[in-house]
């Protein structure tokens, strides 16, 4: 029984050479926040690879076109981000809610997508956005897919989170729900990227996470508001079609009860962040009365 | 003269601060093996057969226990001194397995991990049997086949208590209203920052050496001692620094098994729990399900009471047979209640055991007394302020269970002066809100006890010596449990000596060195521990004055200790260093005082906590929004931990109203709460303004006044803020704690 080794490449290029020519199993450890806490049995044997010193692995590229993150920069840098935080206000949203500050510091992009939890906090983001992996395989190349067709047990690499212009739009927002305020895993997250002009929506997306083992889009929701005015039967429509969107994702299961529920008062506060409103706007409350 | 209502920092807080300070699991001691066990996946089963091979083959493994090969003695965990009368019924490790992390068998290796991975390599056969893990289906049971022979050990019941005192049925005939409720309180864990950890090493002379973050060295020793069959004299136990407790370690856990490694195999033993077995291994606060039913006159009189108390004490009794009685001491010592009927049951159920808790009962009681009270209020619409008011007992009350004096109670003052301060009015007035979210005010009172008398032997000794240097030695079994007892006790011998807090030097608590104590519990240490501390300081002062008189030419009566100083009255004195060094150098004994305090009474301490919740109707979700809480402390010896006490108080009482449960499975006796990302605590974010109010118009029993704060601190918080949550939302809400979902299931 061999034991783990560690190794720490300076480079992509270092990086993709130990891919192809090591033969046993590999893991990656990017900030560790999941990898390293206590009843989490380390990888017995194989190679280790440190994530946290490549060189150029850590970016945040948020231009005119799309936006590019490094699979290694932390949450934290996303966070404080201001190109983020003004071409996908949602993202910057979520990496602010995501864990604690500690975690925010250390937890990266990568492993927020890689450790595949159904409550992570940058994916519905990430899948409302269209977002694409830059992934290196085993066998050191490069190749790119979906978010949505990324599997952790594929032996992929995240090198970089490509968020391609035409996927966002003008507004985002994200909202979630834990047992408390801060260092909470979400028991329902929600991202929304909207058009919104004149008081009325275009094309919508929303993704929600911890409805299922992975983040998935929220159609009928996203239908409910598509097109239409910001006004009380829209919102009403809107929330009628969450609570269907939760009964469709987990029919039966202990939880659905709660969360088709709780899902209205996540809407309404996604709703007002994306169009800039306070959730206490009269707007909002008439529609619960 | 000066150490007194000070905010002195604490003791050890620089050592604590700065790494200093080493806990049991950073202690070098030469030659230390380390233990790790292997924890039952069955919440009954019979050990059928345990196979160590695989685990002896791996390299740097010493040995394996099982129940084959270690003492079948019976021992009760909760017994604190040699030769207690108790029930005994747990085993190191026992043949029949009571509850998913029970004890099935350790390995002791060269190092934690290896113990750790060898662990994993045990094969272990479970026969199951019946389970039982509702404390009603419990009471309905007769017992469970336990033994190797089938033959059934226990009756649940374990315990009862009842008592009745005037004529329940004739206020009860006489009452304009009655209300009859049902409030469930979780079963919380500790979560000290240190986990549960031991080291024991075997004596040239033959004994074996504790190590011990615990409540109670001398508890220690006659656990180890009933565990081993080992006279006490055989075994010394030592205090080490104390990471947390809340009564997590009161119980001794691991010692008795870190003893017998040593002894076994002659080489010092750690173990050391990770936050999982903390969970799962050691002890949780019982849940409680009380039956109330309260007979009230219309202007608000309590006239008859009536309480039935259901507690899970877990899989084994450890002290749970004591929590009916310790329940009802409580519940009587805050209204007064012409009549009360109460009765209190103590079940076996086939999960992890209940142990202390930060008031050992009190805030279970006082959460369905009060919860219960605000329902009344409610229903028969009084301000809940006014009928606590109307019925809280005043200073020299008797209560009628143990006919005790409740000394200089002011708990109306806490209710008055903290309602007033908290605006209760003008908030009440103000309204709960129409839309999504619905603001809501709640209020508890609350009472606990000082110390264990007239039970259990309630005294202690302390001794106290002029050191070469000025300074002054205190020996006292003392256990900081992180919360400043040291500092505060430091400072009582202090201010009797003329010295300050931080020329107290304290030795740690050592069954050689130190007379016998009770150990930290019951908020015992200001008011007990300080007021023996206090006596011995006034006689080592008089001797000190009375050594200085010769040296400075005036009677002792004519002499005060002031600034480490031995002054006249004119001024002129003599240094306590240079006191010392003359009479050594005349070959005289330092002067030194050994006094015994036997406790004549156990006044009340008394609370009214008051909270602001707001309520979002559509996700169930509650935020405490602001809190004060108004304590009658009779005096704060050091306000700054006074509060510190309160604060932390506070917010493990939110977390016990709104996230805290380790949530057994009924289906499959498993704790869904086991770690730190499924069991919530209320973290420093949730955490509201919080206020303090202190009353303090001193208790004549109490060493310069002082009463207790530690556990009272907690008491009250879930009932006002459960309180303030029915009050938001119109609900009647006893079910704790009121997750999101109790939450909006009650506002269907």
């Amino acid at each position: 029984m061999s034991e783990t080794s560690v190794a720490a490449p300076a480079d992509l290029a270092e990086l993709r050479a130990m891919l192809s020519a090591v033969a046993g199993p590999i893991n990656f450890i990017g900030g560790g926040t999941d990898m390293l806490i206590a009843g989490r049995p380390m990888p017995a044997v194989g190679l280790l690879i440190d994530l946290s010193r490549i060189a150029g692995m850590a970016f945040i590229c948020a231009d005119d076109g799309g936006i590019r993150v490094g699979g290694a920069t932390t949450v934290a840098a996303i966070a404080a981000h201001r190109g983020i935080a003004t071409r996908l206000p949602a993202l910057a949203e979520a990496a602010a809610q995501c864990g604690s500050v500690q975690i925010r510091n250390r937890a990266t992009i990568g492993g927020n997508i890689a450790n595949a939890a159904p409550a992570a906090d940058l994916v519905p983001v990430l899948v409302a956005a269209k977002a694409r992996l830059g992934c290196i395989g085993r066998d050191g190349a490069s190749r790119e897919l979906a978010i949505c067709d990324y599997a952790p047990d594929r032996g992929f690499l995240i090198a970089e989170v490509i968020l391609p212009r035409d996927g966002l739009l003008p507004r985002s927002a994200f909202v979630k729900l834990g047992p408390r305020l801060d260092l909470s895993i979400s028991r329902l997250n929600i991202a929304l990227l909207a058009e919104f002009q004149d008081g009325r929506f275009g094309d919508v997306r929303i993704a929600a996470g911890a409805l299922g083992p992975r983040p998935l889009r929220l159609r009928i929701a996203e239908a409910a508001l598509a097109g239409r005015k910001l006004e009380h039967a829209t919102l009403r429509d809107f929330l009628a079609a969450l609570a269907a969107d939760v009964d469709a994702a987990i029919p039966g299961r202990n939880s659905q009860a709660y969360k088709r529920r709780a899902i209205s008062g996540l809407g309404l506060d996604l709703i007002a962040q994306a169009v800039g409103l306070s959730p206490r706007d009269q707007l909002f409350e008439d529609v619960v009365q | 003269m000066n150490q007194l209502s000070r905010r002195v920092p604490l003791v050890d807080g620089v050592a604590k601060v700065t790494g200093a300070l080493r806990f049991t699991a950073d202690l070098d001691v030469e030659g230390l093996l380390h233990g790790a066990l292997v924890l039952s996946t069955h919440p009954h089963a019979r050990v059928a057969r345990v196979d160590p091979a695989a685990a002896l083959a791996v390299e740097g493994v010493h040995e394996v226990f099982w129940h084959g090969n270690t003492p079948a003695h019976l021992y009760n965990s909760s017994i604190w001194f040699s030769g207690q009368k108790a029930l005994a019924d747990e085993q190191m490790f026992p043949q029949v397995v009571r509850h998913i992390g029970d004890r099935v068998a350790a390995v002791i290796a060269d190092t934690e991990e290896i113990a750790r991975r060898a662990a994993r390599l045990i094969e272990v056969d479970y026969v199951d049997v019946p389970t039982i893990f509702d404390p009603e289906v419990a009471l309905g049971h007769a017992g469970l086949p336990l033994r190797q022979d089938d033959t059934p050990t226990f009756l649940s019941p374990v315990a009862g208590e009842t008592f009745v005192y005037g004529d329940p049925e004739a206020g009860f005939a006489a009452a304009d209203l009655i209300v009859e409720t049902r409030v469930t309180t979780p079963r919380s864990h500790h979560c000290a920052v240190e986990t549960h950890a031991c080291i024991a090493r075997p004596e040239p002379d033959g004994r074996i050496l504790v190590l011990s973050p615990c409540q109670s060295v001398f508890a220690v020793q006659a656990v180890v001692g009933q565990a081993l069959s080992l006279p006490s004299e055989k075994i010394r136990v030592q205090k080490t620094p104390i990471g947390g407790s809340f009564g997590g370690k009161a119980e001794p856990i691991l010692d008795p098994l870190c003893a017998f490694f040593a002894l076994k195999l002659n080489r010092p033993v750690i173990i050391r729990y990770d936050r999982q077995e903390t969970f799962t291994a050691t002890r949780t606060r019982s849940s409680v399900t009380g039956r109330m039913r309260i007979g009230l006159k219309s202007d608000g009189r309590i006239l008859a009471r009536e309480t039935e108390t259901l507690v899970d004490i877990g899989a084994y009794c450890t002290g749970g047979n004591y929590l009916p009685s310790s329940m009802l001491q409580r519940l009587v010592r805050l209204y007064d209640v012409p009549a009360e009927r109460y009765s209190g049951r103590a079940v076996y159920t086939n999960t992890v055991p209940a142990g202390a808790f930060r008031g050992y009962g009190s805030p279970q009681i006082h959460t369905i007394a009060e919860i219960s009270l605000d329902i009344a209020a409610r229903r028969m619409g009084m301000d809940p302020v006014a009928l606590r008011q109307r019925n809280l007992v005043g200073p020299g009350a008797i209560e009628p269970w143990q006919g005790l004096d409740l000394g200089n109670a002011r708990g109306r003052e806490c209710l008055a002066r903290g309602a007033e301060a908290f605006s209760w009015v003008g908030r009440r007035q103000r309204g709960v809100g129409r839309g999504r979210w619905r603001r809501g005010v709640g209020v508890a009172s609350a009472t606990h006890i000082n110390g264990c008398y007239p039970g259990f032997h309630e005294e202690t000794t302390a001794s106290l010596r002029l050191l070469p240097d000025g300074r002054a030695e205190l020996i006292c079994a003392l256990h900081d449990l992180g919360c400043g007892a040291d500092t505060t006790l430091a400072q009582i011998a202090a201010e009797t000596l003329g010295l300050r807090a931080c020329d107290i030097v304290i030795v740690p608590a050592d069954t050689d060195t130190c007379p016998y104590d009770l150990g930290t519990r019951a908020s015992r240490m200001t008011y007990i521990c300080g007021e023996a501390i206090r006596r011995a300081g006034v006689s080592l002062a008089r001797s000190v004055r009375a050594a200085a008189g010769l040296e400075l030419n005036t009677p002792a009566d004519d002499l005060r200790l002031e600034a480490g100083t031995v002054r006249r009255r004119d001024d002129a004195g003599i240094a306590l260093p240079d006191l010392a060094a003359r009479l050594a150098s005349r070959g005289i004994e330092l002067p030194a005082a050994t006094e015994s305090y036997r406790a004549q009474a156990n006044p009340g301490s008394y609370a009214a906590h008051f909270a602001e919740v707001e309520v979002d109707r559509l996700t169930g979700r509650v935020m405490v929004t602001d809190y004060l809480a108004a304590h009658d402390v009779g005096r704060a010896i050091n306000p700054m931990l006074v509060e510190g006490q309160i604060h932390g108080g506070v917010q493990i009482g939110i977390g016990y109203a709104l996230y805290e449960d380790v949530a057994i499975d009924l289906a499959t006796g498993r704790m869904r709460g086991d770690s730190f990302s499924r069991y919530t605590l209320a973290n420093a974010p949730e955490m509201p303004p919080l206020r303090v109010l202190l009353v303090e118009e001193g208790e004549p029993t109490g060493p310069f006044g002082a009463k207790a704060i530690g556990e009272i601190a907690t008491i009250p918080v879930a009932a006002a803020v459960v309180n303030a949550v029915n009050d938001a939302l119109g609900t009647e809400l006893t079910e704790l704690p009121l997750s999101p979902e109790r939450v909006l299931a009650a506002i269907d």
